[in-house]
């Protein structure tokens, strides 16, 4: 399945990024020999095959869920210049 | 002999014996650092300027100085991952993996270059410039870690961490000459390592010796709370010992690998290698990995990509790292932001996991690369149940020209088949020197993979290898 400069385009937008004509050039080329790869999956049979996983419930258990406070929430804002007191600021969300 | 040149067990021991001070250690590296880093370009940021601290003066790496790959976070360091988007961040808290190493007594130099956000194989594709190969800078040092190959390679340091997502500890110990461990999926704790492909990416050590490789492991191998990929309550032995023995130990080559070409001189080490093993009591077997080999590199980057596109979301300009104040909207502040923050192979990559993680494409794509990764695990565990280890090369040439990259990256993508299957079924691989060759004095690398968990073993393997084909020499550097 071939994909058209506006549809890379419209994905791109989706991910926030802004192509120049080069970018969007490099972009519809690589998705296009990218998709028609992974056209190979077509050769197999995966109808009963599971979504892989590292299921290894005796090596790899789920930690206990417990909260540990971050103490140094001053070193995490210090890295922000969109800070606000102890909140981060941001633009306007709502567009018109 | 300089102190530089010592490996890691020496360079311990010299310390703990009062034969040189630590602070002798670290001026003779940086020395060494200055002679030949305006050739190399391997550091992002140097913090060898002062006097090291050393946390642990009876660690076990008490004063022996290192470098990261600059995707582990190091609190009040920067930390870029050789990407723009991240600008002067300085992480508020330290990555397992180096903590471990600090708490040992390690003593950091600095922060190494990579491809950005881990995305390459050449240490080119990085905001901060190309890294060159100590061995012949004018050629690629590999990558993506390839600040810290060669970091190790020309003698910066003794050992060096790395991360490796398809091959990107392997195929730059390979192409520097040095030793590279990938280690088996949850081994070590990925905790602080700046996320490209969570369920592929593993950090591991760099080291001119395979002892030394063993030592870093012996380290940075334990359990952390902080990752819960990470295994529990094993302990694994990585200690050193020349007494080992692969004497009837079944070492498989991959059947369908054996009608893609090599170089010569990687063709050559296979044979060389193969006969050391077998020497050594060792049966060479052959096992068959059919799906592995035609399917392995699409559902990579099928997965990589889709990872890689949910784990660079988060950039957006608000929280830290590159930004911009006058935008109108936050819808504007995110694409101006990431449109000048990410270099273009990251970007074709997030567009590339945004069309195959859409609802319209996901199942045709991201899902069925899912289930093809079970039927390449599935496949490597049944070609452990009639082998021990599988002796493959790490890639099917030597180190290219900088600059001379392939124009189709899909064409490029497929050098890593030997690297990233290993990481497809979370297996450890072991990158080691085998010489050099002759016409181009460039080093020659191997790998050696194992079922999962077998990191030990395949370290020991290493050690009678290492034995029979000697250690890797310091790299000139490109110092006459």
């Amino acid at each position: 399945m071939k994909l058209t400069r506006e549809e890379v385009n419209d994905i791109a937008l989706e991910s926030r990024l802004l192509l120049t004509e080069k970018e969007l050039d490099g972009a519809v080329k690589y998705i296009n020999n990218f998709l028609d790869i992974l056209d190979s999956f077509r050769e197999l049979d995966l109808t009963n095959v599971e979504p892989f996983s590292f299921a290894e419930a005796i090596e790899c258990p789920l930690r206990e869920d417990k909260v540990i406070a971050f103490k140094d929430t001053e070193a995490i804002l210090h890295e922000s210049e969109h800070v606000d007191g102890s909140y981060f600021k941001v633009p306007r969300i709502m567009e018109e | 002999m300089e102190l530089y040149e010592l490996d890691l067990y020496d360079a311990s021991n010299g310390i703990k014996e009062k034969k040189f001070s630590p602070a002798e250690l670290f001026e003779s590296c940086r020395k060494r650092i200055d002679s030949c880093e305006d050739n190399i370009h391997a550091f992002i940021t140097r913090t060898d300027d002062k006097a090291p601290v050393i946390e642990n003066p009876e660690g076990i790496l008490a004063g022996v100085p290192t470098v990261l790959k600059d995707n582990l976070c190091t609190k009040g360091i920067r930390t870029t991952a050789a990407s723009k988007i991240l600008g002067n961040w300085k992480p508020p808290y330290d990555a397992s993996a180096w903590k471990y190493l600090r708490e040992a007594g390690a003593v950091l130099m600095g922060k190494v270059n990579m491809d950005e956000f881990a995305m390459g194989n050449t240490c080119g594709n990085s905001a901060f410039g190309p890294t060159h190969n100590p061995n012949d800078i004018s050629r690629v040092p590999g990558g993506s870690s390839g600040g810290s190959a060669a970091a190790v390679s020309a003698g910066y340091v003794p050992f060096a961490l790395g991360s490796d997502t398809g091959g990107s500890i392997r195929q730059p110990a390979s192409y520097c000459g040095v030793y590279g461990m990938k280690p088996t999926y949850g081994m070590v704790s990925r905790y602080g390592l700046i996320s490209y492909g969570s369920s592929l990416d593993q950090i591991g050590p760099f080291a001119r010796t395979i002892r030394d490789l063993q030592l870093v492991m012996s380290v940075i191998a334990r359990y952390d709370p902080m990752d819960s990929s990470c295994f529990r309550e094993k302990h694994y032995d990585f200690s050193h010992s020349e007494d080992v023995s692969i004497k009837g130990k079944r070492i498989a080559l991959v059947k369908e690998f054996q009608n893609f070409t090599l170089d010569t001189p990687i063709a050559e080490a296979m044979k060389k290698t193969k006969k050391i093993l077998e020497d050594n009591g060792a049966v060479i077997t052959e096992v068959s990995l059919p799906i592995v080999s035609k399917y392995a590199v699409a559902c990579y980057y099928a997965l990589a990509m889709s990872e890689a596109h949910t784990n660079l979301e988060r950039y957006d300009g608000v929280r830290l790292g590159y930004t911009v104040k006058d935008a109108a909207g936050i819808k504007e502040m995110f694409e101006r932001v990431r449109s000048y923050g990410f270099g273009s192979e990251v970007k074709s990559r997030i567009i590339a996991g945004t069309c195959l993680t859409e609802p319209s494409r996901c199942e045709e794509y991201y899902v069925a690369a899912t289930k093809v990764r079970t039927l390449i695990a599935q496949e490597f565990k049944r070609a452990f149940g009639e082998c021990d280890f599988i002796l493959q090369p790490v890639t099917p040439s030597l180190p290219h020209k900088i600059g001379e990259e392939n124009e189709d990256a899909m064409k490029g993508y497929e050098t890593d088949l030997y690297t990233l299957p290993v990481n497809l079924a979370g297996l450890p691989g072991l990158s080691f020197f085998t010489g050099y060759d002759d016409a181009s004095k460039l080093p020659v690398g191997l790998q050696l993979i194992g079922p999962r968990w077998s990191d030990p073993d395949i370290l020991n393997t290493g050690v009678i290898l290492e034995r029979h084909l000697g250690s890797p020499k310091i790299a000139n550097g490109g110092v006459k």
